[in-house]
């Protein structure tokens, strides 16, 4: 089963996505899929939240900066996956450190065929996005055509899931299937 | 007459041409602050907001032009207070046309990730 869950920040899209995945996966295994590439002491201290937010749930942490499908390489491919966050991916795709962080289109729209392609290979996926599209502020190109490619990758997840659900202050709005918990 | 609203890129045209079967002739896409009542279609609402501060006005004096029409406008609402006024004053003509229309819309309709959601 596929889930798509976005929202605004710090409404609860995470622990919605870890209950979920916890109920789905059942006794089988559960993956953490690990996207954010720290950029300092900032970054450091999130992720360690988030580690200490996971500990006790028992999910395998698959550590992946880019290109999601090398997860199912080095997991079971019929397990319940964790994508926390579609964010952070394209993030990471569009604008390459390793190209100092220089505009890449074209990775971008790999990044959203992969995920969707994703969808398809795993046996369970919860996707966690964020919802950056309703605010009235006139962003540089970079920044817009960042918010573009996210909410077209949002759109292509929403359309393959059959759940997805918006987080506001904690509480889920179904916009399409059911949440089973 | 439909209102649809929702955020930047969420799929409000896409979703209104399937909805509604809408051809290119019949969208009228806003760029100033007049907007051409004959089509079925007038998009982008937000950027006649931008052109004609007193919006509501407008849309009451050609009320009787818009009742069968699909109106479409993107949800510029949810972010801090825009430090420039300009801008400010757009989001609250914005904010205000959008009340006034979904008082006179038989349908709301929300897009979010290109998922419909019924608002009225």
């Amino acid at each position: 089963m596929t889930f798509f869950i976005s929202g605004g920040a710090k409404n609860g899209k995470s622990s919605l996505a870890q209950r979920l995945a916890v109920s789905l996966s059942g006794d089988g295994r559960r993956y953490y899929v690990a996207t954010m590439l720290s950029t300092g002491a900032e970054d450091d201290a999130r992720i360690r939240r988030h580690i200490a937010d996971r500990a006790g749930l028992g999910f395998e942490t698959v550590e992946c900066a880019k290109n999601i499908l090398s997860v199912l390489d080095r997991a079971e491919p019929s397990g319940t996956f964790l994508v926390d966050s579609v964010t952070a991916l394209l993030q990471n795709a569009m604008f390459p450190a390793e190209r100092d962080y220089a505009l890449d289109l074209p990775a971008a729209e790999r990044c959203g065929s992969e995920l969707v392609t994703f969808a398809g290979l795993a046996g369970n996926v919860v996707f966690v996005s964020d919802f950056i599209a309703s605010d009235c502020e006139r962003y540089s190109e970079t920044t817009e055509a960042y918010r573009k490619q996210l909410a077209e990758i949002d759109r292509r997840l929403a359309a393959v899931c059959g759940t997805v659900v918006e987080v506001s202050a904690g509480i889920p709005i179904v916009h399409k299937g059911a949440l089973p918990i | 007459m439909i209102l649809i609203i929702g955020g930047a890129y969420q799929g409000k045209l896409d979703y209104a041409r399937a909805a509604f079967g809408l051809t290119d002739d019949d969208i009228f896409t806003c760029r100033g602050d007049r907007i051409d009542f004959s089509r079925r279609c007038i998009y982008a609402l937000e950027e006649f907001t931008a052109h004609c501060p007193e919006s509501v006005a407008y849309f009451q004096a050609h009320r009787a032009q818009w009742q069968n029409s699909v109106l479409i406008c993107r949800d510029i609402f949810c972010g801090v207070v825009p430090m420039d006024a300009q801008a400010r004053a757009w989001r609250q003509n914005t904010g205000l046309l959008c009340q006034y229309l979904s008082g006179e819309a038989s349908q709301v309709i929300r897009i979010f990730c290109g998922l419909e959601q019924r608002l009225k």
